[in-house]
């Protein structure tokens, strides 16, 4: 049985997600259908240090900072990234070309791997622990999960870092628009549910969890979590039903359903049947509108998911599809897809 | 080209090759250390000053070490191109 | 807890389309890393020595029965490894596709092998796709999951040089913890521009077949290849020929440098450590250790040291790395099914290309091919952003 509590969390969005002052009630619109993250200002990262960072680096690293600030150091560094460092990537494989494999500099190459923001978290904090990237596109945030709890299974009364970040870069949007993930017609976030053609926005951000497997001083319980690979509608209904039948009590419904609806016609189908197990009780809610759409979206959702859980934040009103009789959320599902083929469900609630 | 001319000229390119978007060319002395105490680059950064050497003056330096004796600072990187530049 | 075997492996590589091909070699000491192989085209294809699978991209396809469109060399030679490890464990379709049956792979490359279409389709190619879809790292495992229907966890993982091992040792906490029954694990990487021009621009590559430990080795050689290995609850494996238990893994991260590691070797030291202490070993129970060992004048330096540093009396240890090139996300998967062939076969193989001892260091690997007494192999891993892994096989 997992035991995952999370005592803190941040996030580093394209909403008011980060700092002094947190506000989602005001929904910022994207802008060229992208939602870029707001990046704070990193006074503790000197220049020279920040030149060397991508854009993942910084709102991953800027992100952890405040959940470093204890004394006691992580017992492992997990992160789930598909497209981070992409930027510097591109640089680096346009150089190639543009110079025809001539002498190139390193610093994009270097910079541009995956695993440089968990490395780069590990070298701010002098963090020699266990240390890993997970990268299996849209399921790599919730790898990273369960990478989390097999080793708070593993190492009772530790603390782990984990954390999802993903930026937007050209090369990932040029990509992905070709591939007809994203909108090709102007599309305001605002709008996007209304959509009835294929594709989504853009997004990225990155959100950290401090986890362990002690209820004291925690915030929130991750209860369960599940990972599936299927296009089949009625394959996915049923195996959301079962996660539900095994993780809530006989007849308990969700307070809240926050799903990854995302304005693209292909998946509304999953997200429409899913929505269709869950009765007057229950709240349903959307927060693509707020973050875009890319591969650990799912952690936005649960940073999300957390600050509601323990009353920190109240849900904004344009975030609700469905108002539900539920008088608080107690125990919210996270249900999310990426692209066609993989899902995830995730129950979240008060700590028991 | 002038040797304060050129000095001044490498300055702003190392700004921009390094994005070192903190310092102007004023805040870099010519005989301040590029690296260790000083500027404080490190070997990444010596390697893409070779780049820049290559490609703004046609410089090919071929070893890393050798690079770093060429690479103390503005002054010395000014002489190694009045030297050697082919652009 | 039930102890978790290695009951089937697969390789390909510079050195060998097969464990057959790959094993002879070794013995041989036949390198595989050559001038001009023929299948990589580069500005560097003649210049530098590489470690390539000498078999074209379409051939490839051609054997492995791959006729859908967008699927990379990358993809190519995993699936290649990937058959060769599930026929050797006899996993039957119904195994394959059970839920409770995982596949765990690494790649540092992944589709970007394809440097020039990507390079294209991001600038205004938007006639020929048929890769858009296949750039990413997680478009090897998902080719072999929707291929065979896996339908128990999926995984990928990128942490560069150590990438497979990190895949080794996360598919053996899958069944530690209940979450799978067996796992097929490992690692593929194809040469690409990407990665030779990232590696030249840092100067870490040789011009010659890479010496590792070597006092004036001048850098490592890149090859491709893939490797996978099935593992098991040693109970579930009655029948099955067991080639070696997998008894320890760490993991930990040298936190200094982006792509170098730190003077003292800490990662590695601490990695070496966890995995000895995971496997309720001394450092004296190790027989033999499979060294990273690229042929750069940092790893081997700081490998050597952080060795030194554990074993009171250091065991006989070798790169392989001069028969296939440092094949990055594949490295750690290739190296240990050899490190499987050491306890399975008794016997070691050599570290090629070494002459002198690295000055006030002073050691000397395994120079020949002999038979040995093996009962613990370690293998390491060392990779860029400080990713340290360590694992430890053993016979059953």
């Amino acid at each position: 049985m997992m035991k995952l509590y999370i005592y803190k969390t941040t996030c580093i969005s394209p909403q008011q997600t980060f700092g002094e002052n947190i506000d989602i009630e005001t929904l910022r619109p994207s802008v060229d259908n992208k939602l870029y993250a707001i990046e704070p200002a990193y006074p503790q990262f000197k220049g020279n240090a920040l030149r060397r960072m991508s854009k993942s680096t910084r709102i991953g690293s800027g992100a952890a900072l405040p959940l470093l600030a204890d004394a006691v150091q992580p017992n492992g560094i997990i992160i789930g990234t598909q497209v981070s460092g992409m930027e510097e990537n591109g640089k680096f494989l346009n150089q190639i070309i543009e110079y025809n494999e001539d002498m190139l500099t390193p610093g994009s190459f270097v910079q541009g791997t995956p695993n440089t923001i968990s490395s780069q978290i590990a070298l701010i904090s002098n963090n020699k622990n266990y240390n890993l990237t997970h990268v299996h596109r849209g399921l790599a945030f919730e790898n990273a999960v369960i990478d989390a709890a097999m080793l708070l299974n593993e190492n009772p009364d530790s603390r782990y870092l984990l954390g999802g970040v993903d930026e937007i870069s050209f090369n990932n949007y040029t990509l992905d628009t070709l591939a007809g993930w994203f909108k090709k017609e102007d599309c305001l976030n605002s709008d996007m549910y209304r959509s009835t053609t294929d594709g989504s926005l853009s997004g990225e951000a990155a959100a950290m969890f401090m986890v362990g497997n002690d209820k004291q001083n925690a915030i929130a319980q991750l209860k369960a979590i599940t990972t599936i690979h299927s296009a089949d509608v009625d394959v996915i209904k049923a195996r959301i039903k079962r996660f539900i039948e095994e993780n809530l009590a006989e007849g308990e419904q969700p307070d809240l359903l926050l799903t990854g609806e995302n304005g693209d016609k292909r998946s509304l189908p999953f997200y429409t049947s899913c929505d269709s197990l869950f009765d007057k009780h229950t709240t349903i809610a959307r927060f693509k509108h707020m973050c875009g759409e890319y591969p650990t979206a799912s952690s936005f959702a649960l940073w999300l998911a957390c600050n509601f859980v323990s009353g920190v934040l109240t849900m904004p009103q344009h975030m609700i599809k469905r108002k539900g009789e539920a008088s608080s959320f107690k125990n919210i599902l996270i249900y999310n897809t990426h692209k066609v083929g993989q899902h995830s469900c995730m129950l979240v609630r008060l700590p028991k | 080209m002038e040797t304060t001319e050129l000095k001044e000229k490498l300055k702003v390119q190392i700004i921009q090759f390094l994005n070192l978007t903190d310092l102007t060319p004023a805040d870099i002395k010519d005989d301040e250390p590029l690296f260790g105490d000083g500027l404080g680059l490190d070997s990444i950064d010596s390697l893409e000053l070779i780049v820049l050497l290559k490609r703004e003056y046609g410089i090919n330096i071929q070893d890393p070490k050798e690079g770093r004796k060429v690479l103390v600072d503005v002054n010395t990187m000014a002489t190694y191109i009045e030297q050697n530049g082919q652009k | 807890m039930d102890r978790i075997v290695v009951t089937g492996i697969g390789v390909i590589s510079a050195i060998g389309h097969s464990v057959a091909e790959n094993h002879a070699a070794l013995v041989l000491g036949k390198t595989g890393i050559i001038k001009g192989g023929g299948n990589f085209p580069s500005r560097y294809s003649g210049l530098l020595p590489f470690g390539e699978v000498l078999t074209g991209t379409e051939e490839l396809k051609e054997k492995l029965g791959v006729t859908e469109p967008g699927v990379t060399r990358t993809s190519l030679l995993a699936l290649h490894a990937f058959n060769e490890a599930i026929a050797d464990a006899r996993l039957t379709p119904n195994q394959l596709t059970a839920t409770d049956t995982a596949l765990v792979g690494a790649t540092t490359v992944g589709g970007m092998c394809l440097t020039d279409e990507l390079y294209a389709n991001t600038h205004g190619d938007t006639e020929h796709i048929e890769y858009v879809k296949s750039y990413d790292y997680a478009s090897v495992n998902l080719h072999i999951q929707t291929r065979y229907g896996i339908t128990g966890v999926v995984n990928t993982l990128n942490t560069a040089c150590s990438s497979s091992a990190n895949a080794i040792m996360y598919g053996c906490r899958l069944i530690k913890n209940g979450l799978a029954n067996r796992v097929i694990v490992g690692g593929a990487d194809s040469l690409a521009k990407f990665t030779v021009n990232g590696f030249n621009a840092l100067r870490i590559l040789s011009d010659e077949a890479c010496a590792p430990f070597d006092q004036n080795r001048k850098g490592l050689n890149l090859g491709e290849g893939a490797a996978f290995l099935v593992l098991e609850k040693q109970a579930d494996a009655a029948g099955k020929k067991i080639y070696a238990v997998v008894s320890g893994y760490g993991n930990a991260n040298d936190a200094y440098h982006p792509s170098s590691l730190s003077p003292e070797g800490d990662g590695p030291y601490l990695a070496m450590k966890y995995a000895l202490d995971n496997a309720c070993l001394s450092p004296t129970a190790i027989d033999f250790i499979n060294a990273h060992g690229t042929g750069t004048e940092n790893n081997d330096e700081v490998e050597s040291r952080a060795m030194l540093c554990l074993f009171d009396t250091l065991p006989d240890f070798a790169s392989t790395k001069g028969f296939t090139g440092h094949t990055l996300g594949a490295a750690s998967a290739i190296e240990a099914v050899y490190s499987v062939l050491n306890i399975d076969r008794q016997e070691l193989y050599p570290n090629l290309n070494f002459n002198v001892p690295i000055t006030d260091i002073g050691l000397e690997p395994v120079l020949l091919n002999r038979a040995a007494t093996i009962t613990h192999v370690m293998s390491n891993s060392f990779g860029f952003g400080g990713n340290c892994t360590s694992l430890i096989f053993s016979k059953a």
